[in-house]
C-alpha cells in the first residue's frame, strides 16, 4: 500500500485518534449533542490539524529542540484564531452558536499530538495529509456520536424533526454523560472487530 | 549558527512570534469593520425582534431600525416606536445564569400590561439545555404575555405555554437553575421598567 493510502488508513481506522488513541476527548463530549455543531467544529480541527502539521513540517529545521513545544503551540493557537475571526466576520450566526468552543480547538490533544509525533519527522505535504486525515478520523467517530445525541436528545437530525411528535426525547443525550456511553461503546466495538480482523490492538 | 544555542533560541522565537502575531493583528484589523457591522446588525435585529417589528433581511433590520428612538425615563434608557399604532417600550438587560451573564432585550407595551417580547443577544448557558432559551419556542411564550402581579413567573418543565394571560412561561426541561435565572431576570427588569415608565402614565 503506498504512504498515504496507508496513512488514511491508520488514521481512520487502526490508529483512530479517539477510539485508539484516546485523544481529544473533551470535545468528543462537548459539541456532539447537535450535528450541525459537531460538523463545523470537527471542519475547524481539520483545518487546523492539516495547517499546523504542514506549517511545522516547514520549519521543524529551524525549531530550537528545547522550545519546539511552545513554537507547535503558538502555530496551532495562530490557525485557531485565524478560524474564529474568520467566522465572526463572514458567518457570525455559526460563531455564535459554536461560541466558546472555537478557542477551545487549541486545547485539543489530537493536534499537538500530530504535531509532535509526526510532522516534527515527516516532509511537509504528507504531514499535510497526516493531519488532514487525522481530523477525517476525529470526524467520522464525531459524527456517530452526534447522529445518536442528536436523534435520541431531541427527535431531529441536523435541525430537521425525523421521529413524531409522540417521541419523549431523552434528556440524558443532551448532556455529556450519554457522550461517555457512546465513546465507550465505540471504542469497545472498534476494538472487537480489530482483534477479530486480527490487526494488532 | 548553532541552532541549539541561547542566542539562537531567543531569536528565534522572537521571530516567529512576531510573523504570526502580525498576521494576525492584520487579519483582525482586516475584518473588523465587518464584525462591528455584524454586531451591529445583530443587536439592532434583537431589539426588533423583542418589539415584534417584521423585517425581511439585513438591509431591511437597517431600514426599519430608523424608526426606533432611544428615550431616556429616571436613569434607564429604553428604546421605543410604535408598532401597528400602539407605543412599545424595550429595554436591554444583562442578569446571571447558570454559568455567566446573560444578555438580551426585553419589551413592554405602553401602559405595562403585557410583556412583548424578549431576545437573547448573548449568554453562555450549557448547549442543549440552558441554551434553549434562546430558542423560538421558548421565546414566543413571552410574546404579549399578560404581566401579572408586576412580572411573568417560569412554572415547571414544558414544551411551551400557550396561554398569553396567566403571566407564567413553561421552563427548560432539564435546565431549572437556567429558568430561575430568567425567573429572576424578567422580575428584576419587569420591576425596573415599570419604575421607569410609572412616572409617565
Amino acid at each position: 500500500m503506498s504512504a498515504p493510502a496507508q496513512i488514511l488508513k491508520e488514521n481512520l481506522w487502526t490508529n483512530n485518534p479517539i477510539f485508539m488513541q484516546i485523544l481529544g476527548i473533551c470535545s468528543a463530549l462537548a459539541v456532539t449533542n447537535l450535528l450541525s455543531n459537531t460538523m463545523i467544529m470537527t471542519i475547524g480541527v481539520t483545518f487546523v490539524t492539516a495547517m499546523s502539521n504542514l506549517t511545522v513540517s516547514l520549519l521543524k529545521s529551524l525549531i530550537p529542540r528545547k522550545v519546539r513545544m511552545i513554537v507547535q503551540t503558538l502555530i496551532i493557537a495562530f490557525y485557531v484564531i485565524i478560524v474564529d475571526i474568520l467566522l465572526r466576520a463572514y458567518l457570525p450566526d455559526i460563531s455564535k452558536a459554536l461560541g466558546p468552543y472555537v478557542g477551545l480547538i487549541i486545547t485539543n490533544c489530537i493536534i499537538m499530538g500530530r504535531a509532535e509525533a509526526y510532522a516534527q519527522a515527516n516532509p511537509p505535504l504528507i504531514s499535510m495529509w497526516d493531519g488532514a486525515t487525522s481530523g477525517f478520523g476525529y470526524m467520522a467517530v464525531l459524527l456517530v456520536i452526534a447522529f445518536f445525541r442528536e436523534l435520541l436528545g431531541f427527535g431531529t437530525l441536523f435541525g430537521f424533526q425525523v421521529l413524531p411528535d409522540s417521541f419523549v426525547p431523552w434528556t440524558i443525550m443532551v448532556t455529556a454523560p450519554s457522550a461517555f456511553f457512546f465513546l465507550g461503546a465505540i471504542i469497545w466495538a472498534g476494538k472487537t472487530i480489530m482483534n477479530r480482523e486480527g490487526a494488532p490492538a | 549558527m548553532n541552532r541549539q544555542s541561547v542566542i539562537y533560541t531567543v531569536i528565534f522565537t522572537f521571530l516567529v512570534s512576531f510573523v504570526f502575531v502580525f498576521i494576525l493583528a492584520f487579519a483582525n484589523e482586516g475584518t473588523r469593520e465587518l464584525v462591528a457591522i455584524n454586531q451591529k446588525i445583530n443587536r439592532q435585529r434583537a431589539i426588533l425582534n423583542a418589539m415584534n417589528v417584521q423585517y425581511s433581511g439585513d438591509e431591511d433590520v437597517l431600514k426599519k431600525y430608523k424608526d426606533v428612538k432611544e428615550v431616556t425615563r429616571g436613569d434607564v434608557t429604553f428604546y421605543t416606536t410604535s408598532v401597528n399604532g400602539e407605543p412599545v417600550f424595550a429595554k436591554e438587560f444583562n442578569g446571571s445564569g447558570l454559568w455567566g451573564n446573560i444578555n438580551g432585550i426585553l419589551a413592554v407595551n405602553g401602559d405595562f400590561t403585557r410583556v412583548v417580547g424578549m431576545e437573547i443577544i448573548n449568554h453562555n448557558e450549557t448547549p442543549g439545555l440552558g441554551g434553549r432559551i434562546d430558542e423560538p419556542w421558548f421565546k414566543e411564550q413571552l410574546r404579549g404575555e399578560k404581566i401579572v402581579d408586576g412580572t411573568v413567573r417560569v412554572g415547571s418543565a414544558g414544551d411551551g405555554d400557550t396561554d398569553h394571560d396567566n403571566g407564567m412561561i413553561d421552563a427548560v426541561t432539564g435546565a431549572s437553575r437556567t429558568s430561575d435565572s430568567v425567573e429572576v431576570i424578567l422580575s428584576k427588569e419587569l420591576s425596573v421598567i415599570s419604575d421607569a415608565l410609572g412616572g409617565k402614565s
